[in-house]
């Protein structure tokens, strides 16, 4: 199985640790969800994989490509899409996907294609020529998705991808991400929306404190919550509940 | 019910108030050590001008006649239509910021209670502003031997008032007449015409020509000693407001205040609706067509930034207002320029040359700017492979690409009758525009577009710097088209060795960009 991303002892401090000794690895064909509480260092550690925040230590590998020794090159290979999407008020969809597929140095004409088959695809299409400055939070939302998906990226990096998302336009982004992974794209996303990662996710990235706390598909994280106890005999306990095992605080788990 | 209880006018002016003043002190201005020791030279300067005014004035009694009436009314338009350009501006903007309106008209406080609080702060801003400079000037002169000219500051208030009463009325004029679409970019571009009015009428001797306007101004005096300047008896009001009498004060005071409360509570219900209607409306008109665009996209990351640079710039109004105001500020030069060039006045059209060149530094600094510091969305530039040489470039090349379209017209009237004094400004003008340029790539400080007017804080030391090394190539320019070329090596060399003291590494910028 080809490792899309490799994360090895990744540390990120700043004014107190963010992220410690981080492991964990992404496979081409799988979508990871990576679910913490609030500050656990979730989108600290997708920022240093797309390279925006550097890590203090640690190794990032994309598809074999060092991204902190090869940043252009692992750049060329990934997307990131923040919860808050990076787009600007004064350009048209179309414009904007011009202007990220410049930035990726895709084909013109492959580039146009493709923009004009994500806003069909993502019901942008009548609004492709509007300006973003009227759009609601949703409609940005998709635009800068489909930013993420116009240069055809193996690895997506995604930070809260629902966000702001009615259930029709969450299904259809959930149903492109599946398309993705099954021709063998990578997905890593964070959410806490903990349905759409028991529902999404091959696999299941539990961090709290900055640290990896658990990781596996949902059945082997269930498993290890029987194994440590507080479990016991909770054999189809919801991701909810492990989730709540895993992160509760001494105080809450002696509660 | 007491004035301030909450829901009154009182307790929402101070709502206002606490948040312009949290504004302000969260700005650069209020915050740093520098800012306040920059107020604090700018202010020990005016009061010592006002000091020196009062000495002269001392003893002297301002005379009513109609020479002084006229000038005094010329004045008082003049100050008018200064505070009416901002206070246009401020009205149409009120309409689009959503801030706290939507709150507020959520509330069962009244629309007109609502607009006539934010009027009030407009007003209150734009008089603020003028005192900020009248009072250090004219104080002096008041508390010495002239107490009666404190009216000049309640003169001030009546045209803040008045002026925000009417930039209110035209911002909802325009609002009916063009709709919110188009409101904002006509209000900016009427708000850069009227503050660039008087600018242009003073400047009547030069786009007139010398001998017109000799004849001009001596028939007026001539009329004003031959008794035959009569202005009608109310434009003496302002004379008399000013130095203090009490009617004329009191009735200019009123009439403002009526003006300024019966468009506020004529207006409340309507800008309450238009405020809601420009909500997510925009200045464009949405394009035909749908998805099928016969345009091909843009290749590589130089093209796309250039274009997406170029198309930010051209769709941001509040921002073509005001190079619109600096290309205005050019017409005086560039007739001065195409005048002396055809008359062979070399002086003129060197200083001319300079001007141009002056300003094709300052409005590409502005520009750079924009581009450089002011990215929306710094992010997906990070993540992207595209080199940030490559980005930085395309940036440059597109706050560049404006300035040279604004010195098209001026440049090539100089070509027609002088080409050899053409050439020198073209160069000096690109020079100094290029240089701008550069000090924003090595000095960049990230701000909000938004920000534009002030430069979003940019780097106190790279405005300097833009200034200096802008003055020198002008110096440059000017002593070149004087046909002094060799002389003009020593400010290119000083230009030359700035520049090469501000330049930093991309090293050094990516540094001093992740310490901010």
């Amino acid at each position: 199985m080809t490792e899309a991303l490799i994360v090895r002892g990744l540390d990120k401090t700043f004014t107190k640790p963010a992220v410690m000794d981080l492991d964990l690895t992404v496979h081409a064909g799988e979508l990871y969800a990576l679910l913490g509480p609030n500050g656990a260092g979730k989108t600290t550690t997708l920022r240093m994989v797309a390279g925006l925040t550097k890590p203090d230590k640690g190794e990032i590998s994309i598809f074999g490509v060092d991204a902190r020794t090869d940043s252009a090159a692992a750049k060329a290979l990934t997307a990131w899409a923040p919860d808050e999407a990076m787009i600007y008020d004064k350009l048209t969809p179309l414009e904007y996907l011009e202007f990220v597929a410049g930035l990726w140095n895709v084909e013109p004409k492959v580039a146009k294609a493709r923009a004009e088959g994500l806003l069909s695809k993502l019901g942008l299409a009548s609004e492709a020529r509007r300006r973003c400055e009227g759009f609601s939070r949703g409609m940005k939302q998709k635009v800068a998705l489909a930013g993420a998906l116009v240069h055809d990226p193996k690895l997506l990096i995604l930070d809260e991808p629902l966000t702001g998302l009615d259930a029709a336009a969450a299904r259809l982004v959930k149903d492109m991400l599946q398309d993705r992974v099954r021709a063998g794209g990578a997905v890593i996303l964070t959410t806490h929306i903990l349905e759409v990662a028991e529902r999404m996710a091959d696999r299941i990235g539990i961090i709290a404190g900055g640290r990896l706390l658990a990781e596996g598909t949902l059945d082997a994280l269930r498993t290890q919550t029987r194994k440590e106890g507080a479990g016991e005999g909770k054999g189809d306990s919801t991701l909810e509940d492990v989730f709540l095992q895993l992160t509760a605080t001494p105080e809450e788990a002696a509660a | 019910m007491t004035l301030t209880a909450p829901g009154s006018v009182l307790w929402l002016l101070a709502h206002e108030t606490r948040l312009y003043w949290r504004n302000f002190r969260a700005g650069r201005a209020g915050r740093s050590a520098r800012g306040l020791i920059s107020l604090a030279v700018i202010g020990a300067l005016l009061v010592t001008g006002g000091v020196f005014i009062a000495l002269g004035l001392h003893g002297r009694q301002a005379p009513i006649n109609p020479l002084s009436v006229s000038l005094a009314a010329l004045f008082t338009a003049v100050i008018f239509t200064l505070m009416l350009s901002q206070t246009l501006s401020a009205s149409s903007e009120a309409l689009y910021e959503r801030g706290d309106l939507d709150l507020l008209f959520s509330s069962p406080i009244g629309p007109a209670k609502v607009l006539f609080v934010r009027a009030l702060g407009v007003a209150g801003g734009v008089v603020t502003l003028f005192l900020l400079a009248a009072i250090p000037l004219l104080l002096p002169t008041v508390i010495w031997g002239h107490p009666g000219w404190i009216g000049v500051f309640g003169v001030l208030g009546a045209l803040a008032l008045s002026s925000t009463a009417v930039g209110l009325l035209l911002a909802m004029g325009l609002f009916a007449l063009i709709g919110p679409r188009r409101t904002r970019t006509v209000a900016q571009v009427m708000a850069a015409l009227v503050g660039a009015a008087f600018f242009l009428i003073s400047q009547a001797r030069t786009i007139l020509g010398e001998q017109t306007s000799r004849s001009l101004f001596a028939d007026i005096t001539r009329q004003a000693q031959e008794g035959r300047l009569k202005p009608p008896p109310i434009a003496s009001l302002p004379l008399r407001a000013m130095l203090g009498e009490p009617l004329p004060l009191v009735a200019l005071l009123a009439g403002a205040m009526v003006l300024f409360a019966l468009s506020a509570a004529i207006l409340g219900r309507r800008f309450s609706d238009a405020a809601a209607a420009t909500q997510g409306k925009t200045d464009a008109k949405p394009q035909r067509g749908g998805l099928v665009s016969a345009r091909a996209f843009a290749a590589g990351a130089f093209l796309a930034t250039l274009r997406k640079e170029l198309l930010l710039i051209s769709r941001d109004s509040a921002l073509l207002s005001q190079v619109l105001l600096r290309v205005l500020y050019l017409i005086p030069t560039a007739l001065v320029l195409s005048r002396n060039a055809a008359n062979g006045t070399a002086a003129a059209l060197a200083g001319g040359a300079g001007v141009v060149a002056f300003l094709a530094g300052q409005v590409a600094g502005s520009l750079a700017w924009i581009t450089l510091s002011a990215e929306e969305a710094p992010d997906l530039l990070a993540v992207s492979p595209a080199g940030i040489a490559t980005v930085r470039r395309a940036k440059l090349v597109a706050a560049l690409i404006p300035v040279g379209l604004f010195l098209a017209l001026p440049i090539a009237v100089l070509a027609w009758f002088a080409p050899v004094a053409a050439v020198w400004t073209t160069l000096g003008a690109f020079l100094a525009a290029w240089s701008s340029g550069l000090i924003n790539v090595w000095h960049q400080r990230p701000g909000k577009r938004s920000e534009f007017k002030r430069r979003g804080g940019a780097s106190w030391m790279a405005t300097l710097a833009e200034m200096v090394v802008s003055a020198l190539l002008a110096g440059a320019t000017g002593v070149a088209v004087a046909g002094f070329a060799q002389w003009a090596l020593i400010p290119l060399f000083l230009a030359g060795a700035a520049l090469l003291s501000l330049r930093r590494s991309d090293a050094q910028i990516a540094r001093n960009l992740r310490t901010r």
